[in-house]
């Protein structure tokens, strides 16, 4: 393989990573808000999808930046989806056994999943780009504006949100609540609030990334459950409650994926990127990196 | 089910259903009877390891799926008749669970949801591109009816009959793995894991039964449905098949092997019933299972209550056995945590009838010698002896069956069970429930929920628990903690009593006014170290140990 080809692919693949990354992010803040997996991140990145779908009419088709201008309007919908999520979802069976929140957020992602099937059909839709316009080439290189496009936006966007929980009083409250809900309330932080902001968050990240893939992959009703494997297994990978992990986890997993699948295919990256997870738990039972997220007993 | 009320309404139900099927049931209702079968059985499956043991399994789908492949394939590939297609049918599956259970079993939840997970999707690929076996995409065609003899049950009513007949067999053996004190044993795994260890329950043997019956039972369910409608696409793989399963166990009750039947026959009726939704049905459907979820966390089981037990005669219970007389010697052990030195070469004995207090500062050591001692961590280094017997860095149940019992510093216990009920799931072959229940003190409370007893008795409750397993000795760690002194003196009384009939009791606490009066020796740690043993007296006064622990001497 050329040095051009490789050079290539990494960037394919990086531009993918960097959206896996953005709901792999949100997937590890619901995790450590709630203590529990989110099975339906990956339908919420497929509603975000198709929520940029739907809205794409206001913003017109005579707009350069059609995608650019979305992404706030999607997050911020996408947002108040991941509110109501939190209420109906995780706070009524807060109090029971873990397995409780797994199946309640299958149950909600199976009604995502329908519910955008009922609406917009099983059929794949494309989405809107992020900017109109054709790529540039470098020498032999081709970059789509595009996955430049993306990938600026996801960089953003989880620098934005590693200032945000790191560096402001809101974000800080986030964590402490994350780390011991009880303590947090002692004092004064409102954890059900907290819990619910980190919910609206990552949420808001899932639809973000729905948009950066719904233009080249195309969004349809049944991706889900494909995008929350991709964030689970990059958390898992990164280390189970690790924001930094799963963003590395992610763009590992993106370039692992576009690398296979350029020198075999998708099936196989598909299936290998399997048998790399199953071989990794049996040697490594507690994870690759070490463990943050807080013990439930 | 042992109740007769139980059993009533279950023949009620499955004489209807029999009436419904023969005298009442169409072609098509028939048909769907027999789908809700079929789901039946993988749901009952399902709930073996879903419902009993709390693991989240996503795998159950696949072993579905592996089931119809393998009788299909049987039937076509190898010629194979009816029951040896069931058979295979059953056995590949059960070889896959046999082969991951280790692996994967040790998982914690989300580990374990996700090897799954992962398990199935591999099967879904392999299904789907090796073409040359599975027919890819399209599948395999043409899977014969089933015959028995010169008779077909390939539709209609014998094909129902047949499928409800599994039905009842595999609530059979259901019933079997979690009928009486067995069922008892496998909720306190569930609710519990870390005390089932330490009381003697082989957890490990418990997970990998459970996975592979469930396996076994989907893989039936798959194997009948291949012959149902002759046909096998990769579709049974698909995720949607176990999230099916997964639904009817949580709409039916994830407790009660019948919520599973009514969970298979109420979701399977209901696209008949709202077939006017069109798509979005399947909308309802999944706001249905939220909703069961958060509503009903019993399931429709649940709303049925569950049947009392009758109350515990107290006066014709039999006395409780005394102990074997078994030694404790503690060969200087030790344990680090990385950089950090929990226990330095610590040695102690305790002699059967002795109550030794393990007093010293937070961080000294006391409940990682606690922990080494019940198996739950391996020491570094020395050795830990039960009488001749060498329990070194033996797993939790083996040390819990070699005579040495331990409970918690915060109870651990499986709050839906009752106080009897609790002591009886773990008490080992000639111990009486009853008779450890009234020992401790507790029968007035032997038929309340546990989960509903206030913290003191709680502690009793764990003691009782812990002396059923016939244990001889116990390491008790902070039991006094948050007791008033009526309860505290209460303790003392049982403690006291437990000694004289033999036991040794290694006891960690705080309250120097419950445990100086009540030990007969007393060793103090500090940092990992022995600094002062001796009589109570002595050791409160030792320089060493008001250094290290009293500041002042209490005495």
């Amino acid at each position: 393989m050329s040095a051009i080809a490789l050079t290539q692919i990494l960037l394919n693949g990086l531009a993918l990573g960097a959206a896996y990354a953005l709901i792999a992010l949100g997937f590890v803040i619901v995790l450590n808000a709630a203590g529990a997996v989110n099975f339906a991140q990956g339908e919420l990145v497929m509603a975000g999808g198709f929520a940029a779908i739907a809205l794409a009419p206001l913003i017109g088709e005579a707009t350069a930046l059609p995608g650019l201008l979305l992404l706030p309007l999607v997050m911020g919908l996408m947002g108040l989806i991941g509110a109501g999520f939190a209420w109906i979802a995780y706070f009524p069976v807060r109090k029971r056994h873990q397995v409780a929140v797994f199946v309640s957020t299958i149950a909600a992602g199976l009604v995502l999943q329908h519910l955008a099937n009922a609406v917009f059909g099983a059929a794949p839709r494309a989405g809107p780009p992020l900017i109109s316009g054709n790529g540039l080439t470098v020498g032999a290189l081709s970059i789509s504006l595009q996955q430049v496009a993306v990938m600026v936006c996801a960089a953003v966007l989880i620098s934005g949100t590693g200032l945000f929980l790191g560096r402001t009083q809101t974000g800080r409250q986030m964590r402490a609540v994350a780390q011991d809900p009880e303590m947090a309330a002692a004092i004064g932080i409102r954890p059900k609030r907290m819990i619910t902001l980190s919910f609206a968050l990552a949420i808001a990240l899932a639809g973000a990334a729905g948009l950066l893939l719904s233009n080249q992959f195309f969004v349809s009703p049944n991706d889900g459950g494909l995008f929350m494997l991709k964030a689970y297994i990059a958390v898992t990978i990164g280390g189970w409650g690790r924001l930094d992990g799963a963003v590395i986890g992610a763009l590992l997993i993106g370039i692992f994926e576009t690398l296979v699948a350029a020198l075999a295919s998708y099936l196989v990256a598909e299936a290998l990127l399997y048998a790399v997870l199953l071989v990794m738990l049996v040697f490594r039972p507690s994870g690759l990196l070490p463990e943050r997220a807080r013990a439930r007993v | 089910m042992s109740d007769p009320r139980a059993r009533l309404t279950l023949g009620i139900a499955a004489i209807a259903l029999a009436l419904y099927a023969v005298f009442f049931a169409g072609d098509y209702a028939l048909h769907v009877l027999t789908r809700a079968g079929i789901y039946a059985i993988a749901a009952i499956g399902y709930q073996l390891i879903f419902g009993r043991l709390g693991a989240l399994s996503l795998a159950q789908g696949c072993f579905f799926g592996l089931g119809a492949y393998a009788a299909g394939l049987g039937a076509l590939e190898l010629g194979l008749g009816f029951p040896l297609t069931l058979a295979v049918g059953i056995l590949l599956p059960s070889l896959l669970a046999a082969l991951i259970a280790i692996p994967v079993l040790r998982l914690a939840s989300h580990y374990f949801a996700l090897a799954t997970l992962g398990i199935a999707q591999l099967a879904l690929l392999v299904a789907t591109n090796w073409t040359a076996v599975t027919g890819g995409a399209n599948g395999l065609y043409g899977v014969p009816p089933i015959d028995i003899g010169s008779v077909s049950f390939g539709h209609g009513l014998p094909l129902t009959l047949l499928v409800w007949a599994c039905v009842g067999l595999a609530l059979t053996l259901s019933h079997r793995m979690t009928a009486g004190k067995r069922g008892l044993a496998v909720e306190t795994l569930r609710e519990a894991p870390l005390a089932a260890a330490a009381l003697g329950v082989d957890g490990a043997a418990i997970r990998f039964r459970f996975f592979v019956a469930s396996a076994a039972l989907g893989g039936l369910a798959g194997a009948l449905q291949a012959h149902a409608i002759g046909v096998v696409s990769p579709d049974v793989l698909q995720f949607h098949v176990l999230v099916l399963i997964l639904a009817m166990t949580v709409i039916g009750g994830r407790a009660s092997p019948l919520g599973a039947v009514l969970g298979a026959l109420l979701l399977v009726h209901l696209p008949e019933w709202f077939r006017d939704f069109a798509d979005y049905y399947l909308v309802v459907y999944g706001a249905a299972l939220l909703a069961a979820i958060i509503f009903l966390p019993r399931g429709l089981a649940g709303l049925f209550g569950k049947s009392k037990m009758p109350p515990v005669e107290t006066a014709d219970a039999e006395a409780p056995r005394d102990p074997a007389p078994l030694t404790l010697s503690v060969e200087t052990v030790s344990k680090r945590f990385g950089g950090v030195t929990a226990l330095d070469g610590t040695s102690l004995t305790l002699a059967p009838g002795e109550i030794l207090g393990l007093i010293g500062p937070n961080g000294s050591g006391k409940t990682t010698l606690v922990n080494l001692l019940s198996g739950i961590e391996k020491p570094d280094g020395g050795r830990i002896l039960l009488g001749d017997a060498d329990i070194t860095g033996k797993p939790p149940e083996h040390i819990a069956r070699a005579g040495l019992c331990r409970s918690f510093q915060h109870p651990q216990i499986a709050p839906d069970l009752t106080v009897l009920e609790t002591v009886e799931a773990i008490a080992t072959k000639g111990e009486s429930a009853q008779a450890r229940v009234i020992e401790a003190g507790l029968s007035t409370h032997a038929n309340e929920r546990a989960g509903t007893l206030p913290p003191a008795d709680l502690k009793h409750l764990e003691i009782a628990r812990a002396l059923a397993t016939g244990a001889s000795i116990l390491a008790l760690d902070e039991p006094a903690a948050g007791m008033n002194e009526v309860e505290r003196a209460a303790l003392a009384t049982l403690l006291k009593r437990l000694a004289d009939a033999g036991h040794g009791i290694l006891l960690i606490d705080h309250a120097m006014d419950f445990l100086l009066p009540l030990a007969d020796r007393v060793i103090c740690l500090s940092a990992g170290r022995v600094v002062a043993e001796g009589s109570p007296h002595e050791v409160a006064r030792d320089p060493a140990a008001i250094n290290a622990y009293f500041g002042e001497s209490p005495l």
